[in-house]
């Protein structure tokens, strides 16, 4: 994937897309329902009304996020797939930080904003130090990252679930959730009026796009850290320590996670609940990365195609019958072409659509 | 690889293994932890039922990677295994009661379609060359989004309807001997046959010529091509070989331990396929070591029963963790196994 050139990732990235969303309707149809409803609805469900748009960004924001968390691990040619449970964790420390610190600090904007700034900071520390715990595991006892990194998720939702529903439910409460956070602690609803997304929150995806970026391309840390994912040889000779690269890369990713974590809790929950219910933005991610063939910057279009994807998916779910799993499934396709690009080199080259070769 | 051998290669293995038993006897005697409780016929036979779906994934994932190919698909395989295994006994049975033949017609159905389902992913990465990491969580996305998805098309929910067990077959004399007679001979015949299947997996590999063909294809494509061996059909039977088997592992779960398919979450394979591929490399990709390695996560998943019995109150959901956490555990103690040279590579022949 690394040899292909921007034009060339650009059209696998569609084709891709194009062929697991035609692949997802051949299955609609086989399964009985109506295939161009089900793409009509898909459509209106992502981008039909003022409230849907709002959703497909509200999961863009989430994905984008996550999607960033991704990106920056697999450049550096670390697989981060617990992106998920870093997610947890970040948003678990929010939620405990503006729980615990409320009733000490004024109430109303000032104390809402300090809250949020204060459970923001709580998930990128949580999420950076989850995260470096299978960066350890990796650089220094040689563990299969992608193994550690799926255990590490389920092991940070069985016990943010145990913590929650032992000793955060409140009492009498049948459902295992926290207390609500106070109303002030909450983005201002600009531009859409949405309970669940702010544009704020977008605002924060888009900084931490621009943020990683930079860091990625114009500092001695990224240029450290993509060259070591690239060419390692070249990066110890240039006096990189792989090992501490393989850390702080962890590190760096899960602080990134930690902080879509936080957007969850504050933006879209309020409270916070039994991690193994929440979507599984960290897993749609690595779609997402691998889509925007891990550019920061190329995150944005692929997170705001997978956001519009998961709001007509949930449409879906309500308005016909056809189940939203369904979307999940074509995300998981979209995952599978991206990672077989030699099989659209080939298919252009008998169509005779470009592909001079490799 | 004998005995001695495998223990004077293993050095850290076994001491690792040595220390954590050390370890959980201090603990049971500082703690006064009734051991002999723990430690029962019940214990074998749950702890080998538990390991039963773990160690055929792990006994397929290890020849598909020592033919070349990583297949870390396992996990998703396994879940379309559950899901083809209740929905083909679901359909066999019809509007009747579900029979043991529709049970055995389920079990047939879920190794067809993982082999057909793994097919495709072996022409994907063999043929097509994608990446083995990336698509084998390719699969792990698509058997957790269409998993459920049929599940809702067939029985308008993400799960199935309780479905009965395969019943346990006793095998005359041999059920006589005694522990071994009731753990083996007194059991599910899927238990029995994970058992010989480990054996034969051993025979197969270390034994055989076509074992040294799957050997060479992950060690050195270029000499088994040069002896006038096909290198890519050695990898597609490997790789077809290992997703039947996650088919079956994830059949037994549904139908031979289990009831049913469960869809909610990360359905209920629940990162079995995952453990499967620590236990090949905990194994070292011994069949025979694997299947050891399965029956101690089996062993840790049903600790959580264990301490019931016994009365040991720690919260379910914790317990539920152990078999991660020993995963985590046993991954930093075996730290470097030797991969297979040329595991994730293509080979193209020179034409």
């Amino acid at each position: 994937m690394l040899r292909a050139s921007v034009v060339e990732r650009f059209a696998i990235a569609v084709a891709a897309t194009l062929l697991a969303l035609l692949l997802g309707s051949v299955v609609v149809a086989a399964s009985g329902y109506d295939a161009v409803e089900f793409v009509s609805s898909l459509l209106y469900g992502a981008f039909g009304s003022t409230s849907n748009v709002a959703f497909t960004l509200r999961q863009s924001t989430m994905l984008v996020l996550a999607g960033v968390a991704v990106a920056v691990a697999f450049r550096a040619g670390v697989f981060n797939i617990g992106v998920q449970g870093q997610f947890v964790v970040g948003g678990f420390a929010t939620a405990v930080t503006i729980l615990f610190l409320a009733p000490m600090l004024p109430e109303g904007t000032v104390g809402g904003v300090l809250l949020m700034v204060l459970g923001t900071l709580a998930a990128i520390l949580a999420g950076g130090a989850y995260a470096a715990l299978p960066g350890l595991m990796k650089a220094y006892a040689d563990a299969n990252e992608v193994i550690t990194t799926i255990m590490l998720n389920f092991i940070a939702s069985g016990v943010v679930f145990f913590i929650v529903d032992r000793y955060l439910r409140p009492a009498g409460a049948s459902a295992p959730n926290t207390e609500n956070f106070p109303e002030y602690v909450a983005f201002p609803s600009l531009v859409f009026d949405s309970a669940s997304f702010s544009v704020v929150g977008l605002g924060v995806a888009l900084a931490t796009v621009l943020v990683v970026y930079v860091v990625m391309a114009r500092t001695r840390f990224g240029y450290d850290l993509v060259t070591s994912g690239h060419q390692e040889p070249a990066a110890a000779y240039s006096g990189v320590d792989p090992k501490r690269n393989v850390v702080a890369t962890m590190t760096f990713s899960g602080m990134v996670a930690g902080l879509a974590g936080a957007m969850f809790t504050i933006m879209i929950l309020g409270y916070y609940s039994d991690p193994s219910t929440f979507p599984r933005f960290g897993f749609d991610a690595i779609a997402v990365s691998l889509l925007a063939a891990n550019n920061p910057l190329g995150v944005v279009p692929a997170g705001i195609l997978f956001g519009g994807l998961d709001a007509g998916g949930q449409y879906i779910g309500f308005t016909l019958d056809v189940p939203p799993e369904l979307v999940d499934g074509v995300v998981g396709l979209v995952v599978l072409f991206v990672a077989t690009p030699e099989l659209f080199r080939m298919a252009a080259r008998r169509t005779g659509l470009g592909g001079d070769g490799r | 690889m004998s005995v001695v051998d495998y223990a004077a290669r293993n050095r850290l293995r076994i001491g690792g293994t040595a220390v954590a038993l050390v370890a959980l006897a201090a603990l049971a005697t500082v703690f006064d932890l009734p051991v002999a409780d723990l430690l029962t016929v019940g214990t074998a036979e749950r702890a080998l039922r538990a390991a039963t779906p773990i160690a055929l994934a792990a006994i397929g994932g290890l020849y598909a990677e020592k033919s070349g190919v990583f297949n870390i698909g396992l996990e998703g395989f396994m879940i379309f295994g559950a899901l083809s295994a209740a929905a083909g006994t679901w359909l066999a049975a019809g509007s009747g009661s579900v029979g043991q033949t529709d049970l055995w017609i389920g079990i047939v159905v879920a190794i067809a379609v993982s082999t057909l389902l793994t097919l495709l992913f072996a022409v994907l990465t063999i043929r097509y060359e994608a990446d083995q990491i990336v698509a084998g969580l390719a699969v792990w996305f698509i058997g957790l989004g269409f998993g459920p998805f049929t599940a809702t098309v067939l029985w308008g929910g993400v799960s199935s309807p309780t479905l009965p067990n395969i019943d346990n077959v006793t095998v005359p004399l041999l059920a006589e001997i005694p522990v071994l007679g009731r753990v083996l001979f007194d059991a599910s015949p899927l238990v029995l046959f994970t058992v010989l299947l480990a054996v034969a997996a051993w025979v197969v590999l270390y034994r055989t010529k076509y074992g040294y063909w799957v050997q060479a294809a992950g060690e050195n494509p270029e000499a088994l091509d040069t002896a006038g061996v096909n290198v890519n059909r050695v990898r597609y039977a490997a790789v077809v070989f290992s997703g039947a088997l996650a088919g079956l592992g994830g059949a037994v779960l549904a139908i031979g331990i289990g009831s049913g398919f469960t869809g909610t979450g990360v359905t209920m394979v629940d990162g079995r396929g995952w453990i499967a591929i620590v236990a090949y490399l905990f194994g070292n990709y011994n069949p025979l070591g694997a299947f050891g390695a399965s029956l101690l996560f089996g062993a840790t998943d049903m600790l959580q029963v264990q301490f019931q019995t016994v009365g040991i109150s720690l919260p379910g959901s914790i317990v539920g963790l152990f078999p991660y956490v020993a995963v985590l555990v046993v991954l930093n103690l075996v730290g470097y196994t030797r991969v297979p040279a040329a595991v994730g590579e293509s080979y193209d022949t020179e034409e």
